[in-house]
């Protein structure tokens, strides 16, 4: 049971970095740097590798997806944003 | 509590060089509106020089730049500046704003105990996009513009007489107007900067006193 959530749990991670790795390359021009706090500046091959890689730096750039993803589908986002003139 | 400002400026790499650049309007706003402001420079953003600075001119209002983490702010080359358990309370009654790695979820909560003052930072990492073609001159970097001249209206309107509560929700209102502005130019890296700018948006925390001037 535990070995199949295990399973489960991975391949979601791995289909999780897919997405984030695609919005990347779509997104991010490759004169743009990201200065992430302490993890530093990156290009965006650099991001591409770290959340290959399921680093520190990769998995914070993966949470930070995940959560503008969540503002997204629950309308926080859009609600945000139509609040400002 | 002298009614100033003590102003790191840590300048090593170049997210410190950036956060530096931009630190400018700070200074700028300060020195319009008669409020006395020391910088603390490269070098001499350390740990000795901090204490003994601040132990010496005693401002109200501190604005931390570079990086940190939960427990820590740092300084020049990461000296630790300010950490949990070694000297937060040096930060007691005062007006912080740490423009630095989450440093609102465990530094922050530990400073406003018992405080009169309050902690403006980030419980995520605070993050920017910059131009590789204008590191040479990153005052005209107007990607960085977006999120360095959002987060300076913390200390600006600080400066300019508002309390801590109204400064801190102006910076976060004109990272929503940005976001806004940035997403009608449907440039190619629109969507980049306004989900950046989101993570700013909602990492920024205030903690403590809502009410607090720097002029009372």
């Amino acid at each position: 049971m535990m070995e199949e959530k295990e399973k489960f749990d991975n391949e979601i991670n791995e289909r999780m970095k897919e997405i984030v790795i695609a919005r990347i390359d779509a997104q991010v021009p490759s004169n743009l740097k990201l200065a992430m706090g302490t993890y530093g500046e990156m290009s965006k091959e650099e991001m591409i590798e770290h959340v290959k890689k399921g680093d520190e730096t990769g998995k914070q750039i993966v949470n930070r997806h995940i959560l503008f993803l969540r503002a997204l589908a629950s309308g926080e986002f859009t609600r945000a944003i139509a609040s400002v003139e | 509590m002298r009614e100033g400002v003590l102003l790191t400026l840590p300048k090593y790499d170049l997210v410190t060089e950036y956060l530096t650049v931009f630190s400018k309007d700070i200074e700028r706003v300060s020195n319009e509106k008669g409020i006395f402001l020391k910088s603390l420079k490269e070098t001499a953003v350390n740990r000795k020089e901090f204490e003994d600075v601040l132990n010496k001119l005693n401002c109200k209002m501190i604005v931390f730049n570079g990086h940190g983490d939960e427990i820590s702010i740092f300084g020049n080359r990461k000296e630790v500046l300010v950490k949990v358990g070694e000297n937060e309370g040096i930060l007691k009654d005062r007006i912080v704003y740490a423009r630095s790695c989450a440093a609102a979820s465990i530094l922050g909560k530990e400073c406003i105990r018992n405080s009169k003052g309050c902690f403006i930072g980030y419980v995520l990492p605070f993050e920017f996009y910059f131009d590789s073609e204008w590191i040479g001159n990153p005052i005209k970097d107007n990607t960085a513009k977006w999120f360095l001249e959002s987060s300076n209206l913390v200390p600006i309107s600080i400066i300019k007489g508002n309390n801590s509560g109204e400064s801190h929700r102006r910076a976060k209102n004109q990272m929503l107007k940005n976001i806004k502005k940035v997403l009608r130019l449907r440039t190619p890296e629109s969507f980049s900067i306004a989900e950046s700018l989101w993570n700013n948006y909602i990492g920024q925390v205030l903690l403590g006193n809502e009410e607090v001037k720097l002029c009372e």
